[in-house]
């Protein structure tokens, strides 16, 4: 049998009550995952394009907590357990509550018992809140649950190649200018500034130029971010209702917020941390198609190194499993052609690594990628991009194991740790190595043949 | 074709555009060498003339206009336009120019906004409570550096999407002509004559909602007069919508004074302004003779008696029509209101002037209903 309670003080309950109001921007439910030391609370929209998470520590966050696994009947030990709640009963429920925590009424909230039991004899899913209030009131309610399975997005930040971070009250002062029906936000630094631009993709009738939508664009210093490592001219866009949900939330809670990512048409986090709750958000970016095509990184420049007359001769023919998500334009055109030699043979790693979930193998890939192909787009390196190409679109890891990509988020945190005694240094990590071996000395080793 | 400037005044112009907009979608803005006019004409209810000195909400100096039928004249969404404008509020320099786009003819407004920012925004409580924040607050030496207070500047562009009117198409455009007023009136505070008459409407229209067929029917007659008590009775009323919405009764004469009334059925409410200023007209625009020969002048002298109905001059106007007209109160402008006995009601609306004198007047024309 599994079992969760939990207790939250009225200023917790303020803030839980406020990421739910982030998350049900996402999605009509919210997933919740109990783990032994944290509670995590996510969403993942309809178009799958966006996701948020919310983690709340159990050392910080909950007056106690405590999280008992049990099996789940079928022999296999849980170290966690997922239901999924229908987001607005909960925010209707904490509303009720939010404005009564802070008067000096006898009736006040003053502790909220959350309670669940989860055992396969009984049918009944049932989350228990207990709000405790003054004069020895207690009201309770049950929700509903139903047990779920939790996707999670992958997101590699030691893979990131762009990243700024800023505070939520600018960045507000920046999504103010946009009309309220703008739909993207598009961002990139230009000479010293960054810009961000609002656009619509909706077609408009040509006679009805008036209800064309204004476009707008803001161009702010880089010295307003706390931080901006930021490729220069690169455009990336992203959902503006999912900025302005992050960026409504962050101020609450007076957090800065990080963006990183890589390229268009690939995914971007923005993550803040407070009073030990973490927030993470993974969007799915759009940008100019041909992007690749152009020059702009400048580690295009880096010579091309390994020979490929294959792939760049032969029609480049566009990936037809494309993206699973409906919203995006088509994947930008890539050059991995599909090769007779090892073409298919490398599929079939791929989807056999992927189910197996090696974490020693995934996790050598991955440092292997953040070594030899810093830029993750550099077309000459065909093995390379197959090998990458979960990474291009927003994966899900449904396994509910972190064991999957878990070896190299780990890597990356010690990295970030140590950023205190050579900030410059590991910058430079962090934005990628260039290439210190030729692809074609590393071939023989067996792992690319 | 060409036109480009700065402004002198956006917030102005934004509470000006933000009370055109409210009448209308689509405005026709026709920029002139010495004057900016703004028209709305919607299908129904107010049409709104204005006229704006060019000096009132551009910058004169900056000001630049070449066309060749010394006019440029072009349809804009007025709120779209309004929106943008907000980006102005509290910026030192903003530029409105016109220009293109991809074959779109564009309103561009660029605004350089600068405030002051006290350091770098270090926000001090996330970083030392727990680990997981990853950027250290001592980062010294990286491109963004500078953590001082400093001001900040930053540069936004707002490309308003807007329609070249030609010549020939505003032509045939022209304020409507309505016969002599009976009565001129300056109206008493806007703030206050707006909540008076949108709680007039309110009462009419909770009225209106109580006595739906099925609803209220049950209910002996003597019970419609307690539904007023509160509030209560919208509660007890469907929200059936009906398409004719309150009418407010405006009355005024010659002697100061200004009547707002409903009228229903079951009650009659009225609020009555006195001591008003009826102003004089305008000696050089016509002679002594002809003025007193106006039907207003006439009622000037015509002698006020208690409770007489001459020489008041009615109109009906919509409650919610009215309420959008009385947005422009925001500018905190001087209002005439003419009467036309039974057929309509204009309002000259004059804002505040600049220091050069030069006026800017806004033409309300609002229908009468009849009963």
């Amino acid at each position: 049998m599994t079992s969760l309670s939990l207790s939250l003080s009225p200023p917790a309950l303020v803030q839980l009550h406020d990421a739910l109001i982030c998350l049900s921007k996402f999605s009509e439910t919210v997933s919740i995952e109990a783990e032994p030391d944290l509670l995590r609370l996510s969403a993942l929209n309809s178009t799958k394009t966006g996701f948020a998470s919310f983690a709340f520590e159990k050392e910080v966050y909950f007056q106690s907590y405590s999280f008992e696994a049990g099996g789940d009947g079928r022999g296999v030990s849980m170290d966690r357990f997922f239901c999924q709640i229908y987001i607005k009963a909960s925010v209707a429920l904490l509303s009720i509550f939010r404005g009564r925590i802070d008067r000096n009424k006898d009736t006040a909230v003053e502790r909220c018992d959350m309670e669940l039991h989860e055992d396969l004899q009984q049918t009944e899913c049932r989350l228990t809140v207990k709000m405790i209030c003054g004069l020895g009131v207690i009201k309770s309610y049950k929700l509903t649950y139903e047990p779920a399975a939790v996707q999670h997005a992958v997101f590699d930040k030691s893979k990131a190649t762009s990243m700024w971070a800023a505070d939520p009250r600018f960045l507000k002062q920046v999504v103010e200018h946009f009309s309220p029906s703008a739909e993207q936000l598009d961002m990139y630094s230009d000479s010293g500034k960054a810009v961000f631009t609002s656009f619509t993709t909706k077609i408009t009738e040509g006679k009805e130029v008036l209800k064309h939508p204004v476009h707008t664009s803001v161009a702010a210093d880089k010295r307003d971010f706390q931080e901006y490592w930021v490729e220069e001219n690169m455009h990336v866009a992203i959902n503006l209702k999912d900025f302005k949900a992050v960026v409504a939330h962050a101020e609450t809670a007076n957090a800065t917020v990080t963006a990183r990512y890589t390229r268009p048409c690939k995914p971007l986090q923005l993550a803040y941390s407070f009073e030990g709750i973490t927030a993470e958000f993974t969007v799915m970016t759009r940008g100019q198609a041909d992007g690749e095509d152009v020059p702009t990184s400048s580690r295009a420049t880096i010579p091309r190194q390994t020979p490929a007359p294959v792939a760049t001769s032969v029609a480049r023919p566009r990936p037809s499993a494309t993206v699973s998500m409906e919203m995006l334009p088509p994947p930008p055109p890539r050059s991995r052609s599909i090769r007779p030699l090892n073409g298919s043979s490398t599929q079939e790693n791929l989807s056999q690594r992927a189910s197996t979930n090696q974490p020693l193998a995934s996790g050598l890939s991955m440092e292997f990628d953040a070594l030899f192909v810093p830029a993750d787009d550099d077309r000459e390196w065909d093995e390379m991009n197959e090998e990458e190409e979960p990474q291009d679109i927003l994966g899900w890891d449904a396994s509910g194991t972190q064991d999957a990509f878990g070896a190299s988020i780990r890597d990356a945190e010690p990295t970030l740790a140590r950023q205190d005694a050579s900030r410059s240094d590991e910058q430079d990590d962090e934005m990628g190595l260039p290439p210190t071996q030729r692809l074609s000395q590393v071939r023989r080793y067996g792992l690319f043949d | 074709m060409r036109f480009r400037t700065q402004l002198k005044d956006s917030r102005t112009f934004s509470k000006l555009t933000a009370s055109l907009s409210s009448l209308g979608k689509v405005c026709w803005m026709r920029l002139e060498y010495e004057v900016v006019r703004f028209t709305i004409i919607p299908d129904q209810g107010t049409q709104v003339w204005a006229s704006i000195p060019v000096s009132t909400i551009f910058d004169e100096t900056t000001y630049e206009l070449e066309s060749n039928s010394d006019a440029i004249n072009i349809e804009v969404n007025i709120s779209v336009l309004n929106r943008a404008l907000r980006s102005s509020w509290g910026s030192t320099h903003t530029q409105l120019r016109l220009t293109k786009k991809d074959r779109t003819p564009l309103l561009a407004l660029t605004v350089l906004s600068s405030e002051w920012t006290d350091g770098n925004m270090a926000l001090a409580t996330n970083n030392d409570q727990n680990g997981v924040n990853n950027r250290p607050n001592s980062a010294t030496g990286d491109t963004t550096g500078e953590r001082g207070p400093r001001e900040r500047q930053t540069c936004i562009t707002q490309e308003v999407p807007i329609k070249i009117l030609h010549e020939a198409a505003v032509e045939g455009l022209h304020e409507p002509h309505c016969p002599d007023p009976e009565v001129h009136i300056i109206l008493p505070n806007l703030a206050q004559l707006k909540s008076i008459s949108d709680r007039f409407t309110k009462l009419a229209s909770t009225d209106t909602k109580s006595r739906q067929p099925g609803v209220m029917a049950l209910d002996a007659p003597g019970m419609h007069s307690a539904s007023f008590n509160g509030s209560g009775a919208s509660t007890a009323a469907t929200t059936l919508s009906t398409n004719t919405s309150p009418k407010l009764e405006l009355s005024a004469n010659m002697h100061g004074s200004l009547r707002l009334a409903i009228a229903t059925d079951e009650l009659r409410i009225a609020s009555v302004w006195s001591d008003l200023v009826n102003p004089p007209l305008d000696p050089e625009q016509m002679s002594q003779e002809q003025i007193s020969q106006l039907p207003s002048e006439q009622n000037r002298m015509r002698e006020a008696r208690e409770g007489d109905e001459s020489g008041w001059a009615k109109v009906r106007i919509d409650g919610k029509d009215w309420s959008r007209v009385l947005s422009i109160g925001r500018l905190s402008p001087k209002v005439v209101a003419c009467f036309i006995n039974e057929m309509a009601l204009v309002l000259y609306v004059y804002l505040p002037s600049t220091q050069d004198g030069a006026e800017s007047c806004l033409t309300y024309y609002i229908n009468s209903f009849t009963t």
